[in-house]
């Protein structure tokens, strides 16, 4: 029964193997290159997006790859407070009722863990579109993709977390997936607020990844291959003092790209606030409309993975 | 694609009764073993290399005795090779030393019992055990050969239009058995 094994879920990053994430950038790279051979290739689907939280640009990059496929999509983006979950029905209820209608369901959800609870009461494919502070692993997929299109390799990157490494659920799950490649060397650059969780740095010791903290932005800036930035999350605190005792706290412009290295990389996963500046925008290095904009192959390839 | 095609129909076994299985059927192999010294885990790849895993690891806490596992690609082993497109297959294969050896093998599903004979077939490619047993996280019937594993985590009568699929979070990011449309 081992032979021809199929990716169901698409719960967390750590699920990815090395192969079947070469299988997907591959794939991706097709997609991006010659898009009129996948036309049509999920004709007569159906994408659910339920959406708890709000989100623009992953919910359209999905639902544009559904669409670029040929399948069609439905979804809620207030699934809080428009849907039966105003009226009290848990998710389980509505994953079941919504798994009758579409063939695949996108959730994203401000609990961590939810996508793991809809995943065990579904009878369809369920991706998550971030869970709470948990995880975002197309993201991460998008993020490891854009390095790999972007310094042609993945082993060997030496790669700078920056700003809310607490309760940014990108760079958890970027980091889970790195961890899977040789000679990775990771900073973590952030206010002790918000610094990385124990967990995750015990799964990077377990699997001999070295990794530096630090509060110090401009020394590693020299260091690394990417400068990966992230915002402080406000809608992640309670109290509104804590999160103005750190925001604004690290920022890139003209002067710390001038400390980057020549053919390094400035990634965020959007959107930004005051962590770059608007001027670093027309620097080549500037990778983060270009990682948007993957996200869209990535999510194709995904898909077709899943459904095709 | 027929609506119901490729969906779940029933959940068989959910995260707690498999991690309980587990645990059972790896009582089990140190009751009928005596021990673990001398047995080897050998998993069917792609499941049953992640429960083979699992399994040393429950084993090597139970008995403070590492359990050396290993991993058999057997696709290039199986009678229906010629139904499935292989072109460019890498072997997964990657196994500790077997000879004399007690080899448990683990696969997520037993079903016409093809994939354990071919599995018994590979293994002896690269050595000779001492003896082979077979542990199956689920027994879903109809097999054609004589072929009966030792440790069952939970038989589950099936149609044999209907496939049993079993998600590992290492792989799936969950841990649950289900039927699934034919």
């Amino acid at each position: 029964m081992a032979v021809g094994s199929r990716l169901r879920h698409v719960v967390e990053s750590q699920q990815f193997s090395r192969s079947l994430l070469e299988e997907l950038f591959v794939r991706s790279e097709e997609m991006k290159r010659e898009p009129h051979h996948f036309i049509g290739r999920l004709a007569g689907q159906v994408m659910a997006a339920l959406f708890y939280e709000p989100s623009t640009r992953t919910r359209l990059s999905f639902e544009a790859a559904m669409l670029r496929l040929g399948g069609t999509t439905m979804g809620t983006d207030n699934a809080r407070e428009f849907s039966s979950a105003a009226k009290g029905e848990t998710l389980e209820d509505t994953i079941r009722i919504v798994s009758g209608y579409a063939d695949v369901i996108v959730v994203r959800h401000n609990e961590e863990g939810a996508a793991k609870r809809a995943a065990a009461v579904s009878a369809v494919p369920i991706i998550n579109a971030g869970d709470g502070p948990g995880q975002h692993p197309t993201q991460a997929l998008l993020d490891l993709y854009t390095i790999r299109d972007e310094l042609s390799k993945i082993d060997g990157v030496r790669v700078a977390l920056v700003g809310d490494l607490a309760n940014g659920r990108t760079v958890r799950s970027l980091t889970y997936l790195l961890s899977k490649f040789k000679d990775i060397k990771l900073w973590f650059v952030a206010p002790p607020q918000v610094a990385m969780r124990d967990d995750l740095k015990a799964h990077l010791d377990e699997h001999q990844v070295p990794w530096v903290e630090t509060q110090e932005l401009d020394a590693v800036l020299p260091e690394v291959d990417v400068v990966y930035m992230t915002r402080i999350q406000k809608e992640r605190f309670t109290d509104p003092e804590a999160y103005n005792a750190v925001k604004g706290i690290y920022r890139m412009d003209k002067a710390s790209m001038a400390l980057m290295r020549k053919y390094a990389i400035l990634m965020h996963p959007l959107p930004r606030v005051d962590e770059i500046a608007p001027e670093v925008d027309e620097d080549p290095r500037a990778a983060y409309f270009r990682q948007a904009r993957n996200g869209l192959h990535i999510r194709m390839a995904l898909l077709d993975k899943l459904l095709a | 694609m027929s609506i119901t095609e490729g969906r779940l129909k029933a959940t068989v076994m959910d995260a707690d009764q498999i991690r309980r299985s587990l645990s059972r059927i790896a009582h089990e192999i140190v009751e009928r073993n005596r021990g673990v010294d001398g047995v080897v885990l050998v998993g069917v790849v792609s499941k049953g290399d992640v429960l083979a895993h699992r399994l040393a690891q429950i084993l090597t806490t139970l008995e403070k005795n590492p359990v050396p596992f290993g991993r058999l690609d057997v696709t290039l082993h199986r009678d229906d090779l010629h139904l499935r497109p292989h072109e460019g297959h890498r072997s997964g294969t990657d196994l500790p030393d077997i000879g004399g050896k007690v080899v448990v093998l683990v696969d997520d599903v037993i079903h016409h019992g093809r994939t354990a004979r071919a599995a018994m077939d590979a293994l002896m490619d690269f050595g000779r055990p001492r003896a082979i047993q077979l542990a199956v996280l689920v027994d879903r019937g109809h097999r054609e050969l004589p072929i009966r594993p030792d440790y069952v985590g939970k038989n589950v009568p099936t149609a044999d239009s209907e496939r049993i699929e079993v998600l590992m979070t290492e792989e799936d990011g969950i841990d649950q058995a289900v039927i699934v449309a034919g």
